[in-house]
């Protein structure tokens, strides 16, 4: 008889299974694709202080705790609907029906596109999907790639594309249109890229970037930026630079683009086609949130955490009894935030079935959450601690009847 | 290529173009332009263009998204076959 079924089996979901296992509960985790880890799977980055961050390692490590303590993990299983019942949740899964008393979502974030001219060619896909080719199938997406869209996922995934020694062109931003707003704006694209100018390896980016605090500074700056841009393991990030069109006959032959001002708006007589036979689209990532939106929870939309959210508290219940949520579901943030997450939500169901005699490791376990995420050293919202405050309070009000 | 033959829905095949001028025309909710061109519609449930179809409403008529999910969510939230969803061989 299983206690908990867990939907997702990422940082967030392997974690929380460990809590609830460590405190007798019978568990259950699906994933829908083929091996455990989640995204964990496809990360490899290098931390500031100059150790290496292997999420393979890592999912691995989280997957033999969670199955030396008897969680049961199915990975290749979809659940497609959740009910509720009288005594729990009644789970529909391409592997039948299962019957349980608490269900948690930690079914992680979806990529967000960014639709330009002739997107839907063969040879174009998310960075996500050209990280997992790379990293966890093992497959070469091409020879010669140009990535649409900067930001902290488009970078990582660009640096780990040419680990694997794939050539990655340049990083370029999308052509302004009515979809692209904020990611084709060079103004808005370096705010958000000095938030992680402590990544850089090179020094003179980091001390460049104490400087241009001000925005009347990051405005001269920008205006300063030479259309070649600034180059980060030696692969050009071109903010002055936006890709107007992909083009090819049956497949991506290569992106037409064009040189932009400050505003992003394209400098005329300066388009140029770059070849390439893959490109990957950065768009952002978005809380999964199908199935919470189907078990009838809640929804606060907060886009500093990614977009609509499901109304939860700090132990991670959602107001529907025996709905709980973790990790990106929750808004977007770093893998580790989800892992402390998980273990919020396991500790928070192993006391709903009054087996958590240790009250204390719930308020550690919650405090932790906090620490961590201080010390994140990849922030994907400047406004996320903001994001969390409003939802603990929306969350409050509702179960007042406020 | 024209920028506003950007398709946006995959799967119905709804332009860029086709979005902006329904949502301009009848300054309408992400639910009624889904329902008049068939945006989100289609075999993937749209999960790649939803909000794409919340973007344009918002750009176009100028009200951002409410707290309430725009486009409501039904089961089956992936595709299955009807083999799987009860029926007969």
């Amino acid at each position: 008889m299983t206690d908990v079924l867990i939907v997702g089996a990422g940082p967030a979901g392997l974690s929380a299974g460990i809590a609830c296992a460590q405190h007798g509960l019978q568990v259950n985790i699906l994933d829908e694709f083929t091996l455990p880890g989640g995204r964990l799977l496809g990360q490899l980055h290098e931390e500031p202080d100059g150790s290496w961050w292997n999420g393979m390692a890592e999912a691995k490590r989280l997957v033999e705790q969670a199955k030396n303590l008897g969680v049961h993990i199915d990975c290749g299983v979809s659940v497609y609907d959740v009910a509720k019942t009288e005594t729990g949740w009644r789970v529909s899964t391409t592997r039948g029906i299962i019957e349980v008393p608490k269900l948690l979502l930690a079914t992680g974030a979806a990529e967000t596109t960014i639709p330009l001219p002739d997107w839907t060619l063969p040879g174009v896909m998310s960075i996500g999907a050209a990280q997992v080719m790379t990293n966890v199938q093992r497959v070469k997406v091409g020879n010669r790639g140009i990535v649409i869209g900067v930001n902290v996922l488009s970078l990582a995934i660009a640096r780990e594309l040419q680990l694997a020694g794939i050539h990655v062109d340049r990083i370029v931003l999308p052509a302004r249109n009515l979809l692209t707003k904020d990611s084709g704006n060079p103004e808005k694209v370096m705010q958000s890229m000095l938030r992680l100018a402590h990544l850089a390896p090179s020094t003179f980016i980091r001390l460049g970037s104490k400087l241009i605090k001000s925005e009347a500074m990051l405005k001269l700056a920008l205006s300063f930026l030479p259309s070649s841009g600034i180059r980060m393991w030696g692969i050009p990030i071109q903010v002055k630079v936006a890709a107007l069109e992909i083009f090819g006959d049956k497949q991506v032959e290569g992106v037409k683009i064009v040189k932009v001002n400050t505003k992003g708006e394209p400098v005329l007589g300066t388009e140029k086609v770059i070849p390439a036979d893959f490109v990957c689209i950065a768009g952002g990532l978005s809380p999964l949130v199908e199935l919470a939106a189907v078990a009838g929870c809640p929804f606060a939309y907060l886009p500093e955490l990614g977009g609509h959210i499901p109304l939860h508290n700090e132990r991670m219940q959602t107001p529907v009894a025996g709905l709980y949520v973790a990790g990106n579901i929750t808004g977007i943030e770093s893998a580790k935030v989800a892992a402390a997450q998980g273990t919020v939500a396991g500790l928070s169901i192993a006391d709903e079935f009054g087996k958590l005699p240790e009250k204390k490791l719930l308020q550690t376990a919650m405090k932790k959450v906090e620490v961590v995420r201080e010390h994140a050293v990849i922030q994907f919202d400047p406004y996320i601690e903001k994001g969390r405050r409003t939802i603990s309070s929306m969350y409050a009000q509702q179960n007042t009847g406020a | 290529m024209e920028p506003n033959q950007i398709v946006v829905c995959r799967c119905e095949e709804v332009t860029l173009q086709e979005l902006q001028e329904t949502a301009n025309s009848y300054q309408c909710s992400s639910r009624e332009l889904k329902l008049r061109t068939r945006a989100g519609m289609g075999y993937c449930g749209g999960r790649t263009c939803r909000n794409l179809i919340d973007m344009v409403v918002k750009e176009v008529t100028g009200i951002a998204p409410g707290d309430a999910v725009p486009l409501s969510y039904q089961p089956p939230v992936r595709p299955v076959t009807f083999d799987l969803l009860g029926g007969k061989k």
